[in-house]
This record gives structure tokens, C-alpha cells and sequence, in this order.
């Protein structure tokens, strides 16, 4: 049972567990779907535009069902992207209030019925984290008021409810911020470029476990994976550096998030 | 740390309840990036409890928690607080307009060593610093004034006073430093009122509430009228009927057992070195029976379930140095995590 040697550093995208999120139409689900062998459980429309194997997730049930056969490995895909996770986490939680028979979550007092749908949300992540897949979680973005001990300010994060996102952000090795960036030509036009940000900042969630991605980098598959293989740098470990406070002049302020 | 390292009695607490926890505020300096509620309403009544006590100026207390609130009016929380606030402290003002004691000093820290009992000699190590939020005389003997807030008081929470290993540590300290012999200590309990202003109902919910109530009458009718918001007025006065009650403001006087003194300077001795013990081998535990202690979770649960994954770190906290309780007004925002 006990290890003889250390488990290597994961060299592949696709045995990554990563979290994707932005603005509706900023061009998430496409930029997944350009994974290795990927697979989407759609638990909302909107692939409609993409040429993907796609499973139609309508319940927590059916998700559970399709990673059993998942899990089972009779199959040729290597990425699993659950799209949208937020709607995914919504099932869990119809799935906990029938199995109960509540009609809310808060009818089981003490905060019970939260606490047992996030259990259940985090035990079957959990498991398909483990699988040996990469697992592609996908979530839309909102801005949320965040009220420190030394004020307020707004930062753009995951539409996933409080605990549940603290359960994702603690698993997943990329989370990667889609935005707008906005570049000004010789002219003085301006245009938005669509990039990913890998970074944390105080105004938007982001992280890079690998220490392989630039701060900012083209919502480009491609141009993902060339920087991702390139010969890696000291990956991250442990306590890392800590955020800049809220107006920092280092900190590229993103623009507002879409529903 | 450095070679002389300044501890308080929140630390010594953390690291008692949950090594790990410990680890993560007092070695990696991290707390977390929102702001506890309770804490932050905490800190401003011990804010406001200082400037009455210290000029008795109702105007200035209320002037003080305006000043906390400035967007009251477009902020439901923070209008919220300010009523709270506003309400809690008129009451307090009404029922202690005069009182029993004089106050000698309020919001006095100190810092003192840390004792090996079995020797006598000081730590090398480690100094204990704290703030006490007052120090008052009745007749001729000194108490801690120490002020709390609390959701309710009932037996259990009177019971556990007597068990509040923080002031008994200060009142030593406070002797040793000051020269002041402490009696005992003066706790002041304000209670914080769960009412709310009425919000109102907009029209549908009028509509779907007044379908229930004709569904359900014999005559098929309701005079049932649309519910509209409670203005601020009324709600201030549905407070101060509420701070009139008896049971919202409670003072308990306990007096210090001497021998109490030694025990717990023995037990702080043990914990320094149990401390000095993990740091050194860098193994701070975790408690998982602490995780839940106040029936939420930890400050430091995302951090631990996710083996203190950096992406939590970089996205859910922030480095803030230890010790905020001991520094002055500027800060006095940034409250202790625990």
C-alpha cells in the first residue's frame, strides 16, 4: 500500500483538474473542447455551435451515471468537462432536498441540508479527480462585494455559491480567468483581445499550481498548450506569495464580469 | 519569528484549540480575505464602549458609529449594523448613565515575561503582550473592565465566564506591569436584539400572500392590506422598547482566585514549550474536533481540506501580521481572526 517512490510532477494538460470560468459567449466551452479527447457533460445548452461529444446532463442522477461509465474506461476520451459546473451543483442540491424530501435546502435546520449537498458535491468531484482524466470544470463569472477588515471592493469570481466554490478552488490545479483585455493600436483605437488570466488578484480569482503559465496568456488552445509544454519552471509549492492590496498600480483591473 | 517573539493570549488559545490553525495566522500570517461579521459589529461596540467611557458623550458614541456607516443608506448591511449600533448604544447610555465605579485607564496594553515556574527564570523565547479594554475602581480595589457582545446570555454562557483563562492571565499581568492589584473582574455583557426592519412586500407578494389567506377564508375575502417597509423611525423605536428589557445588558463581577494565578502560569509556560517543540520539528496538528467548535467552520477549513493548497491561499486569504489586537486606533479595524 505504501508509496517506494515519489509520484512525478503531472507533464499532461489533460491530467489536470482545471477550473474555467468567464462571461457568457467570451468562448469557454470552445476553448475546451479543443482538450485531448475531450468529452463535455452538458448540464446546460449551448454547445449547439460546437462539433463535440457532448452527454446532455439533466440530473444529478444522469451525471453519476455517466462517470460510472466513465469510470469504467470503455471509451476513447481523455477529458471530461463538466459544463457548467454551477448547474451541476444545482442538481446536487435538488438531488439531496428529494432524497430528503425537503423542498429547500434550509428545511433541514442547523444548516444540515447545505452541509449534505456539499458533501455530495465534493465526494463525487473528488472521485472524478482521481480518475485518470483530465477534469475540466467550467462556471460562469459575477462580480461579488468582498468586505475586508480594511474595506469593500469588488472581485470577479466564480457564480458558484460561497462554499462550494472554496470546494473547487481547493481542488483544482488551474483556474483560469477569461477575459476581455483591452489594447490600444498606434492610433489610438481601442480593441479587446480575449485572454485567460492565470494569476490571483485582488480583483478577479485565479492560480496556477504548475508554474508554467505566463500572467496573462491568448484565449488560444493552442497557444495554451505550446506554453504549457515548454520545459517546465520550479512548480509552486507550499505557502505562496501573497496578493497585493486592492489598487495596487500592478494589477491589471479586469473588465466587469457578464452574468 | 525573531529571537524574542511577542505572543498573546489569542495565539496561545489558537495554538491550544487547533496546532494547525496556529500555524497558519501565527507562521504563515495568513487570515482570511472576507471579514467575520460578528467580529467586524464586535469591534465597533468595543470602539464605541471606549469613547463613552471615556467622555460619557452620547453625541460623540453616536457620532463615532455614523462615521462607521457611511453608506447606511444605499448598504442594506451596513444599515443594518447602524441601527443595531445606534439602538444598543442609546440603551446602554440610558441604563448606565451613572455608574458604580470610576475608570482608571481604558484600552491599556502591556507586555510581560513569560515565567518557568519550576525555575523561575524568564523565557528567552517568547513575551506575552495584550490590551484590556479597561480598568475601573470601586472603593478601594481595582477590577478589568471587559466588555463582550453576545447573541444571548443564558446559564451556560455565565457558567463559562468563570473559565475565561484570557482575563485571569491579563489581571496577572496587569499586576505585574502596572503595579495595580486587580480584585477581580468586571464583565459587561451587551446583548445583540435579533429584530429586523420590516422590509414590506412588493406587489405580488401582496397578491400571493392575499390569494393564500382568501383560499383559505370561509367568506372568500381578506381585508388583509399590502405590508409596506418599516420606516427608520419605527424600527428605532421597536429597538429601544427592545433595549429597555431587562435582560439586554447584564454586568457580572467575578473576583480572581490567587491560586488560579499559578496554575495558569504553568500551564502558558507548557504551551511555550510545546510550541518551540512544533516549530522546531514543523509539526503543528490538526485538531479536527476544533474544526466546527463554534458550529461553523473554521476560519482555516478551506485551507485545510484542500492540504493548504496555494490557489486557496492566493484566492481566499490574505498576510496580515500577527497580533492586530495590540495595535493602536489606525487599525483597530482589523480585528483578530479568533
Amino acid at each position: 500500500m505504501l508509496p517506494t517512490k515519489t509520484t512525478p510532477q503531472k507533464q499532461n494538460l489533460a491530467d489536470l483538474t482545471v477550473l474555467v470560468y468567464g462571461r457568457s459567449k467570451i468562448g469557454k466551452s470552445t476553448w475546451c473542447s479543443h482538450s485531448d479527447g475531450a468529452l463535455f457533460l452538458a448540464t446546460e445548452p449551448g454547445l449547439n455551435a460546437l462539433d463535440v461529444y457532448q452527454v446532455p446532463i439533466r440530473s444529478w442522477d444522469e451525471l453519476l451515471t455517466a462517470c460510472g461509465e466513465i469510470a469504467e474506461g470503455k471509451h476513447p476520451f481523455k477529458t471530461v468537462i463538466i459544463d457548467t459546473i454551477d448547474n451541476a451543483y444545482r442538481m446536487c442540491s435538488d438531488y439531496i432536498c428529494t432524497k430528503f424530501k425537503i423542498e429547500h435546502e434550509s428545511d433541514l435546520g442547523y444548516g444540515k441540508g447545505w452541509a449534505l449537498i456539499n458533501n455530495e458535491f465534493h465526494r463525487v468531484l473528488t472521485k472524478m479527480a482521481f480518475m485518470p482524466y483530465g477534469l475540466f470544470l467550467v462556471s460562469h463569472s459575477v462580480e461579488k462585494e468582498i468586505e475586508t477588515r480594511t474595506g469593500k471592493y469588488t472581485r470577479i469570481v466564480p457564480t458558484l455559491p460561497d462554499k462550494a466554490r472554496k470546494i473547487v478552488v481547493g481542488m483544482v490545479d488551474l483556474i483560469l480567468y477569461c477575459d476581455l483585455e483591452a489594447v490600444t493600436d498606434e492610433e489610438g483605437k481601442t480593441s479587446y483581445r480575449r485572454v485567460m488570466r492565470t494569476k490571483p488578484s485582488p480583483h478577479y480569482e485565479a492560480g496556477d499550481r504548475t508554474g508554467r503559465l505566463p500572467e496573462t496568456i491568448d484565449l488560444d488552445f493552442s497557444k495554451f498548450t505550446e506554453v504549457f509544454n515548454r520545459p517546465a519552471a520550479a512548480p509552486k509549492a507550499g505557502v505562496s506569495r501573497p496578493i497585493s492590496a486592492p489598487g495596487d498600480s500592478r494589477d491589471k483591473k479586469p473588465v466587469p464580469a457578464g452574468k | 519569528m525573531g529571537a524574542t517573539t511577542t505572543t498573546t493570549y489569542s495565539m496561545w488559545s489558537l495554538f491550544r484549540n487547533c496546532r494547525k490553525a496556529c500555524e497558519w495566522r501565527y507562521i504563515h500570517d495568513l487570515v482570511p480575505l472576507e471579514q467575520d461579521h460578528n467580529l467586524a459589529f464586535g469591534t465597533v461596540i468595543h470602539q464605541c464602549l471606549e469613547v463613552w467611557h471615556g467622555n460619557g458623550n452620547l453625541e460623540s458614541v453616536l457620532d463615532r458609529i455614523d462615521r462607521t456607516y457611511p453608506n447606511r443608506n444605499q448598504d442594506y448591511a451596513q444599515k443594518r449594523d447602524w441601527h443595531l449600533a445606534v439602538a444598543m448604544m442609546k440603551g446602554y447610555a440610558s441604563r448606565y448613565a451613572t455608574e458604580e465605579f470610576d475608570v482608571v485607564s481604558l484600552e491599556k496594553t502591556f507586555d510581560g515575561k513569560i515565567i518557568n515556574p519550576a525555575t523561575g527564570a524568564s523565557s528567552r523565547s517568547f513575551v506575552l503582550a495584550g490590551r484590556v479594554d479597561g480598568i475601573v475602581r470601586t472603593g478601594d480595589e481595582h477590577y478589568l473592565l471587559e466588555h463582550k457582545t453576545a447573541s444571548q446570555v443564558d446559564a451556560d454562557y455565565l457558567e463559562r465566564l468563570w473559565t475565561d483563562f484570557q482575563i485571569v492571565l491579563y489581571s496577572r499581568y496587569v499586576e505585574q506591569v502596572l503595579g495595580i492589584r486587580i480584585a477581580g473582574v468586571l464583565y459587561n455583557i451587551l446583548v445583540k436584539a435579533r429584530l429586523q426592519q420590516g422590509r414590506g412586500e412588493n406587489e405580488a407578494e401582496y397578491q400571493a400572500r392575499r390569494a393564500a389567506l382568501i383560499a383559505k377564508s370561509k367568506t372568500r375575502k381578506t381585508s388583509a392590506k399590502r405590508k409596506l417597509p418599516e420606516s427608520d423611525d419605527a424600527f428605532q423605536e421597536r429597538l429601544a422598547a427592545k433595549y429597555a428589557e431587562p435582560g439586554m445588558f447584564h454586568r457580572e463581577m467575578l473576583y480572581i482566585s490567587r491560586d488560579r494565578f499559578e496554575t495558569l502560569q504553568a500551564e502558558l509556560w507548557e504551551l511555550t514549550q510545546a510550541f518551540l517543540d512544533a516549530r522546531r520539528r514543523g509539526v503543528f496538528y490538526q485538531n479536527t474536533a476544533f474544526c466546527f467548535h463554534y458550529r461553523r467552520p473554521c476560519a482555516y477549513f478551506p485551507l485545510c481540506r484542500s492540504d493548504g493548497s496555494p490557489n486557496v491561499i492566493d484566492n481566499l486569504y490574505r498576510k496580515v501580521p500577527p497580533h492586530e489586537e495590540l495595535r493602536d486606533e489606525a487599525s483597530v479595524n482589523e480585528a483578530s481572526t479568533f
